[in-house]
């Protein structure tokens, strides 16, 4: 019960507090939003490799900038736009993704926590020193049009390519509710995350299906590799920061929790454009963000010590 | 149906089971004996969780020794563990289905199979959209049996399938395993003797790794040792 109340508190106060910046900053709304969409998009992915595998990819960012990479030249080569190369892009991480997951990560499942997030972070360090020895660290970036489109409404003109990153993010989180809810295959990965000693007692074939939820989290972070490429520049060190940040959604969010993931991001990308919205604040959006994970996990570690 | 010949088996460079034989045919099987004396062992090895040393496992006339466990239940043996080891954040429903759904003799009758369980145990028909976790111990362990029951097993085997229950639970629990017998072969470990020697053909002693008694359900009631370390009489 108060609980409830709670949650309707905070929620008519976020009410209001939207309301406040859509009368006083639009942009701020609408810039966050996108930027949020954007965050969950990369995020959802790396929660779902947390929830089920149980292992924490610092090379997540990484995966999605080899995807902007091999997008770029294979779109240069043959002429062709970043947008039809998501379902091939996609598809090559996700076998890209398997090797991996059977090269590396597989053999490191029973090993320490510790073991595991050195691996990680030595195939991220691999992925972007590589790209940096092939391509230099010099930037890439697509010229299209279609991603300047923009919107006026009354006196306020806005970008809006940027939308389909939110659209991408509601995809990808009502993708994997199905999946995860209603299909045989899903239901059998949620128990695999729930108990893979109960699943294995029941016929599933734990490391397998460990290697499939990689692959398919690979596959969603390749398409968003496409769809990066086609709003931004991209470099060897393009995917670090997003693998940070999908890391502070997921934790925030907490493990297994998708609209948690969604929360998380709209409240960073709105916090992002709301400081950049003050001239010189820009450098602040990161501080703010960060300390804000630092209240919402020592907050949440207290109320578990005391239940 | 399962032939167990000199088994040895351990963790680390302990050894727990020092070459035990046995086996369970068409019937109902109990193997008793203390905390420790190697019971879970020897079904974590027959499941493909622990490591042979040496020894022989056969399960329908295939050698299994070292088979991963989702090939153990695949081939038609169903665990119902001491833990349980449901799926927590699932329904009793799903839990269910998830018990049939990668055994290929049961994936294509999941919906005549959940009509048995349920009609062995009803109150699971009340919450089948209960979460599994939110059960009591009792339904938990009632939920664990239906869902290896839901695999359709040719051999069925039971891990303390009392230890933790209530006695009118207890009670229950052994009935619906003396109606079970009538289909499937079982295996059950239990230190509730007394109970369950009433739902058994045959019964084995472990002790420290080895086994010291083997006779019929009724030669361990009567059984002097028995009746002095299990039964307390």
């Amino acid at each position: 019960m108060a609980l409830k109340r709670r949650n309707l508190i905070i929620s008519v106060f976020a009410l209001a507090a939207t309301a406040a910046l859509l009368l006083w900053r639009p942009t701020v709304l609408i810039y966050g939003l996108q930027a949020a969409g954007l965050y969950a998009a990369i995020a959802i992915p790396m929660g779902l490799v947390l929830g089920i595998v149980h292992i924490v990819n610092l090379a997540h960012g990484e995966f999605m900038m080899l995807a902007s990479y091999a997008t770029y030249f294979t779109c240069k080569a043959l002429g062709m736009d970043p947008l039809i190369a998501i379902v091939p892009t996609a598809i090559v991480t996700a076998i890209f993704g398997w090797i991996i997951f059977q090269l590396t990560i597989r053999r490191a499942l029973k090993a320490p926590e510790l073991n595991q997030l050195i691996l990680t972070f030595g195939i991220a360090i691999v992925f972007s020193q590589a790209i940096n020895l092939v391509f230099t660290s010099q930037t890439y970036k697509m010229p299209l049009d279609y991603v300047s489109a923009s919107m006026d409404i009354g006196e306020l003109t806005f970008g809006i390519w940027s939308f389909v990153f939110v659209a991408a993010a509601i995809l990808f989180a009502g993708g994997l509710n199905f999946f995860l809810k209603r299909t045989t295959t899903g239901k059998a990965a949620l128990a695999v995350g729930q108990n893979p000693k109960g699943a294995a007692i029941v016929g599933i074939d734990v490391y397998r299906t460990y290697g499939l939820v990689f692959a398919l989290a690979i596959a969603l972070v390749g398409a968003m590799g496409a769809l990066f490429l086609t709003k931004s520049a991209i470099f060897p060190t393009v995917g670090s920061p997003f693998t940070m940040k999908s890391f502070c959604l997921v934790a925030m969010a907490g493990v297994g929790n998708i609209p948690g993931i969604l929360s998380a991001s709209v409240l960073l990308g709105l916090t992002e454009n709301f400081l950049r919205a003050f001239r010189g604040s820009r450098e602040w959006a990161d501080i703010v963000f960060f300390v804000l994970i630092i209240v919402v996990i020592m907050s949440r570690s207290l109320k578990g010590r005391k239940s | 149906m399962l032939k167990i010949r000199g088994l040895e088996c351990g963790y680390g460079r302990m050894r727990v089971l020092e070459g035990v034989s046995l086996d369970v045919g068409k019937e109902s099987v109990g193997l008793f004996g203390p905390n420790g004396a190697g019971k879970t062992t020897l079904i974590g090895a027959v499941m493909g969780m622990n490591k042979l040393w040496a020894g022989e496992i056969e399960f329908a006339g295939r050698q299994i020794g070292g088979t991963d466990t989702h090939l153990m239940a695949r081939m038609g043996v169903a665990l119902v563990p001491q833990e349980r080891e449901l799926f927590p954040g699932m329904s009793v429903e799903d839990n269910l289905v998830l018990g049939a759904a990668y055994i290929p003799h049961a994936k294509g009758i999941i919906p005549e199979q959940m009509e048995k369980v349920f009609a062995l145990f009803p109150i699971l028909k009340e919450r089948r959209k209960q979460l599994a976790g939110t059960m009591s111990g009792g339904q938990q362990r009632m939920v664990a049996i239906a869902r290896a029951l839901m695999s359709n097993p040719k051999l069925l085997i039971l891990d303390e399938p009392s230890l933790g229950l209530q006695p009118s639970i207890v009670a229950e629990v052994f009935e619906v395993l003396r109606e079970l017998k009538k289909t499937v072969s079982i295996m059950v470990t239990e230190q509730n003797v007394r109970e369950s020697l009433k739902s058994i053909d045959r019964g084995y002693v472990l002790e420290n790794g080895k086994i010291v008694i083997e006779d019929s359900a009724e030669g361990l009631r009567t059984n002097p040792y028995v009746l002095k370390s299990y039964l307390g009489i």
